[in-house]
């Protein structure tokens, strides 16, 4: 049952190649659609040492892909039935599963040194955005890639020699998978689209693609039988609601808007607090009770946010009034226009727009989010991506020959390769892109008025956020400073930023610039424990030269020195080695390292 | 029964979203016939089995034991061992007569498709039972020798059975389709144009336009009026001055944005109002004014004999084509049916859905009409109106601009005649000279019933029995090209080893390819396509 190697498979690949398949080790960063394609290419290639991490539990809709997979499997930690599976066909492959989350700070720095090579086989920006970050710090190569339907890519990052992950701006993330929509939101979005499918399922065209009750073959219900009885109880308590369907049981209520509110934020939660399995590693929704908001003292409860009024973020109760309000409306209109009718959803339809933000509203408040204004729910939408198998097999293909040339230091040969929607085409470019130099905004200058403009505007409305790097230049003394400006929900009261790692001996005291205010009230969605930040130092040009990079990664390319003396510093160039040298060379052409591990 | 639906529902939910659930009906009542369990034809089954493909049979003579490693065969059976083990060890153990096991296997993978097994070489069924093959929606080969496919292919061709031949040679992949006409109505084009009429509105279309007076209306509604409605208003009012002519280029349609940019209300200081639709109707200028026509692949399938000619016999492809075709030169004044979808935009609800009913309705009364005229030939060939049904009528108007037919070459047209192997070689690196090679190694193998460099002993004397192959390929055909003999090295390298990730890949297209030919949705290449591992770069060529 030896499975033959790469070698073997084509003769001529070098013996090193061989012999560096039996011993290196590497890391699958996700056992699902791609991960499970990805991990039968790797052994029947010769992989040996393989190392293999999922958050997830097995969907039933996993299974018209994810070939690894059972329906026995259902509810089971995708990473360790996908090695037991991988075990079963290449028994002398030597597979570690984690059922863990690869943002776990355990998974620091230290242990991406373990690999040769880590694959990224994810479906989320935040932890591809992790992971990315991690392989700069400790300088491994990675090989990014994703589907969608058939559109898939596969690139490869390798610090100092490549884009990263983040170099050039993404789109914000329009889809989502159903489980998350309707068991376990994480961010705003997840609850918007949950919202416009209710509106949808209690008023409009029911959709069966567009549930929003708790997904009942949810993997922990067969997975736990004990939980069984409880989720019964649960659901009873609610009369036949789970026998028919959402529109039918509303009507029979006359939606009725408080017995809507408690089936949704109240039953419908708790139904899924039974499912425990999915909170052990999230924070618990915690259900909302029509009588208790109705008890709090409005005066209690204050819009924040300014300016208009779409843009004032109600309270619960607010919401709450809101939801009420929106529900009798609508009921209304559908009474309005008899019997069988629907209605559609549109965003520019005051009580349609009205019900979503309050339903979205009062989820993101059960799943401990911060609420959203009805300006910003308003330009936020979704669908779900589709996935096949067919484009699962050819990315994971793909990345395996990447791998190949890592393997054998053919970065030369590396290519970023992109599956075109239908047609089998592709279209690859080489990756030796050089990190942008960015765009040259100034932001401060001491040329009087230059920027004075800016002088009330936060680093956000630059897009300075969590890993952005500003460059100060002193013209007169001839020096530069790069600032690696990280995100910080932990300052102290009234501390608008600080500054860590060791401060350059000639820099100027730093002081704070009026955009420093903002620092601590930027980007939630960082991925990166932050510590601290420093802000620009004063009087000085302050140039924004790549806001999209990575803090600790490719600094040279960064730096206005020629491409020789990037060379040269490219060993020096790791986390550990950086403040030392810091120390050791204050002089110009210094960088502030804002340490991140 | 509502249960497994249910539960099918979950399990195909990704898929769903990209053919419907008409899609994924024809996948689970398609029937395939796949020939060889290699690394590349267990990878294509996978990929079939899991969304749901209704039914395969496998067709496998080689028996897959120790003894087979080492023999001539090497290549094929010793990297067909492992990936049969693992995903089809259903097969493995069919063939090795194990055929409880391997049901109980299958299951697992997808208890909803149900597999079949023939323990024969596909040349023992060619020679004994041609019409196996007849029954099949589509046959996929896969690392078949050239006697046996070229054989295969005119049975099939014959029979009207799409054939797709799949062969992973070291690291070149390649896939060559062939069917003799393959109609799309669902070609699910990247970026169509919205079907909105302007410049030939129809009676109702100028009716609703009419209801709209953009001069005497409150701010409130003249910033939610639809754009399509500002530019149908600005667009009278650009006729009245330009001799009723469409804006066409860019410079007329720069002083058609400003007219409307005109239109934008002011409030008492003179300065514009923030409306939003007036932007959309800036924006959409460009493309809400193509002229309306029938697109030349949707004229070519009106011209085509198969839609000319209308027999009892012809598939309903043609018969709504033909009905389509009627409409156009009658009712439609020159126009196909209207599609009767219009994009989102800003606008109040009820400005939208009212115009969103007027394209609605006129869809639903052009699709009347062109079932009556096809009902009308149904009847002049015997047929009953219900042989085509209202939805598929209704489906095929709506997507009237965007039908496709695939005709393949048949590998006899291809061997016969070289059509376009030269032009395609502009550099000795391109994918064509990949063609080549595959058709030499062939060439090498009937002469020495085996293929070059499967024993490394043999690799430098084959290099030289290659190069031979590789010329009288090309005299044969006089072609006057250069095959760089790096190439001729890197084909003896290969050994005609079947590497595993280029299985996958290959595996992966071919299987998207065959649910495409499924379904009938996408549109499926035409006809040859290589890929080259090593430089990542893929080509598709019309052999």
């Amino acid at each position: 049952t030896e499975v033959p190697t790469m070698a073997q498979l084509v003769g001529p690949l070098r013996k090193e190649l061989a012999d560096s398949l039996f011993s290196c080790r590497v890391l699958v960063v996700g056992a699902g659609g791609i991960g499970c394609e990805l991990l039968k290419n790797l052994v029947l290639t010769g992989f040996k040492n393989i190392e293999v991490i999922d958050l997830d539990t097995i969907d039933v809709s996993n299974l018209n892909r994810q070939f690894l997979f059972q329906k026995k499997h259902v509810g089971k930690s995708k990473a360790q039935v996908a090695k037991e599976s991988v075990l079963r066909f290449c028994p002398s492959a030597n597979i570690t599963a984690y059922h863990d989350s690869i943002m776990n700070p355990d998974y620091n720095v230290e242990f991406f040194r373990n690999f040769q090579l880590v694959m990224n086989a994810l479906d989320n920006r935040a932890a591809r955005n992790h992971v990315n970050r991690m392989c700069l710090a400790a300088d491994i190569p990675l090989i990014e890639s994703g589907t969608a339907g058939y559109l898939g890519q596969v690139t490869v990052i390798k610090k100092g020699q490549t884009e990263c992950y983040e170099c050039q701006p993404k789109p914000t993330q329009k889809t989502f998978p159903g489980c998350t929509i309707r068991n376990t939101p994480s961010e705003p979005i997840h609850c918007i689209v949950w919202a416009k499918y209710l509106f949808n399922q209690l008023f409009g065209e029911e959709d069966a693609d567009q549930e929003v009750s708790p997904d009942t073959a949810d993997p922990e219900a067969a997975w736990n039988p004990a939980d069984a009885a409880a989720r019964a109880t649960a659901s009873d308590q609610d009369g036949d609601i789970k026998r028919v369907s959402t529109k039918e049981w509303a009507r029979s209520t006359g939606y009725d808007p408080v017995k809507l509110f408690n089936k949704l934020f109240k039953d419908d939660i708790m139904y899924l607090l039974t499912m425990d399995k999915l909170w052990k590693k999230r924070k618990a929704p915690l259900p909302l009770d029509w009588t208790e908001i109705q008890q709090i003292e409005s005066s209690q409860e204050e819009a924040c946010g300014t300016g208009l009024k779409d843009q004032q973020v109600l309270g619960v109760q607010g919401y709450t009034q809101l939801f009420r309000r929106s529900v009798e409306t609508l009921r209304s209109q559908l009474i309005e226009k008899g019997e069988g009718a629907e209605l559609v959803w549109d965003k520019d339809d005051p009580p349609a727009m009205d019900f979503v933000t309050a339903a979205a509203n009062l989820r993101m408040n059960v799943f401990s989010m911060n609420m959203k204004s009805r300006f910003d729910v308003k330009s936020m939408a979704g669908n779900i991506i589709p996935a096949i198998a067919t484009t699962n097999a050819v990315i994971a293909g793909l990345i395996v020959l990447e791998a190949l040339k890592i393997l054998n230091s053919d970065f030369d040969q590396c290519r970023t390769v992109s599956l075109r929607s239908q047609s089998n085409l592709m279209c690859t470019r080489p990756l030796y892109v050089q990190i942008e130099d960015g765009k040259g905004t100034i932001l401060i200058s001491s040329e009087e008025g230059e920027t004075e403009a800016n002088n009330n505007k936060f680093l956000s409305d630059f897009g300075i956020r969590n890993g952005s790097r500003l460059q100060a230049d002193d013209f007169l003394q001839d020096y530069t400073l790069l600032v690696n400006v990280i995100h910080s929900e932990e300052l102290e009261k009234d501390v608008e930023f600080e500054v860590v790692g060791d401060a350059p001996d000639k820099a100027p005291a730093p002081s704070a610039p009026e955009e420093g205010k903002n620092i601590a009230n930027g980007n939630k969605d960082s991925a990166q424990p932050s510590t601290s930040s420093k802000a620009a130092a004063e009087d000085d040009d302050v140039l924004i030269i790549d806001s999209d990079e990575e803090p600790s990664s490719s600094t040279m390319e960064a730096s206005p020195e020629s491409s020789n003396r990037k060379r040269k510093h490219h060993d020096a160039d790791d986390a550990a080695s950086k403040r030392k040298r810091l120390d050791q060379q204050p002089a110009d052409d210094d960088e502030d390292i804002i340490a991140l591990d | 029964m509502t249960d497994n639906k249910t539960s099918k529902e979950q399990k195909y939910d990704r898929q769903l979203r990209l053919w419907g659930d008409h899609g994924q009906e024809t996948l689970e009542n398609a029937h395939v016939c796949l020939i060889n369990a290699t690394a590349t034809g267990t990878e294509i089954l996978k990929n079939l089995v899991l969304p749901g493909i209704g039914v395969f049979t496998l067709v496998d003579g080689h028996k897959v034991s120790g003894e087979d490693v080492g023999n001539n065969c090497v290549s094929i059976t010793i990297f067909s061992k492992p990936k049969v083990t693992y995903m089809l060890n259903d097969v493995v153990l069919i063939l090795q007569n194990r055929a409880q096991a391997a049901t109980e296997l299958l299951q697992e993978l997808n208890s909803d498709v149900s597999g079949n097994f023939v323990e024969e070489s596909p040349d023992k069924l060619l020679d004994n039972s041609p019409e196996f093959f007849h029954r099949f929606s589509l046959v996929i080969g896969v690392q078949l020798p050239e006697s046996t496919y070229l054989r295969l292919g005119s049975v099939l061709w014959e029979a009207g059975v799409p054939f797709l031949i799949c062969r992973t040679y070291g690291l070149i992949g390649y896939m060559r389709l062939i069917v003799k006409e393959h109609t799309v109505v669902e070609s699910h084009p990247d970026n169509a144009l919205e079907d909105l009429r302007l410049d030939q509105p129809f009676t109702e279309l100028k009716h609703h336009v009419e209801s709209y007076d953009l001069d005497n209306m409150e701010k409130k509604d003249h910033s939610h009026t639809p754009w399509i409605i500002v530019v149908a208003k600005y667009l009278e009012k650009w006729y009245s001055e330009h001799n009723s002519q469409l804006p066409k280029n860019y410079k007329e349609k720069e002083a058609f944005r400003k007219l409307i940019r005109e239109g934008i209300l002011t409030n008492e200081n003179g300065t514009p109002e923030d409306e939003e639709n007036f932007e959309e109707a800036i924006k959409n200028v460009n493309t809400a004014l193509n002229p309306t026509k029938v697109p030349s692949a949707t004229e070519d399938i009106f011209n085509a004999e198969q839609c000319e000619n209308i027999t009892s016999q012809s598939p309903s492809f043609w018969v709504i084509a033909h009905g389509v075709r009627d409409f156009v030169r009658n009712e439609g004044n020159g126009k196909l049916p209207v599609r009767g979808t219009i994009p989102d935009m800003i606008a109040d609800s009820d400005k939208f859905i009212k115009l969103q009913n007027v394209y609605r309705d006129k869809a639903m009364k052009d699709a009347a009409v062109v079932s009556k005229h096809v009902e009308a030939l149904l009847q002049s060939v015997g047929k009953p109106p219900e042989s085509t049904s209202e939805q598929e009528i209704k489906l095929f108007c709506k997507n009237a601009a965007f039908l496709r037919v695939v005709r393949c070459r048949s590998l006899a047209e291809e061997y016969i005649v070289s059509v376009s192997i030269a032009s395609c070689m502009d550099s000795t690196d391109s994918e064509m000279v990949l063609y080549l090679m595959l058709r030499s190694v062939d060439r090498f193998y009937q002469q020495h019933s085996r293929y070059p460099g499967v024993y490394n002993y043999q690799v430098e004397e084959d290099i030289n029995k290659l190069k031979l192959c590789v010329n009288s390929l090309l005299q044969e055909y006089s072609l006057n090209v250069n095959v760089k003999d790096d190439y001729i090295h890197e084909f003896c390298r290969y050994g005609a080893a079947e590497p595993h990730t280029v299985a996958a890949f290959l595996g992966g297209s071919a299987a998207q390819e065959a649910i495409k030919i499924i379904t009938h949705q996408f549109v499926p290449f035409n006809n040859t396509f290589l890929y080259n591992a090593m430089s990542q770069t893929s080509a598709t060529f019309q052999l």
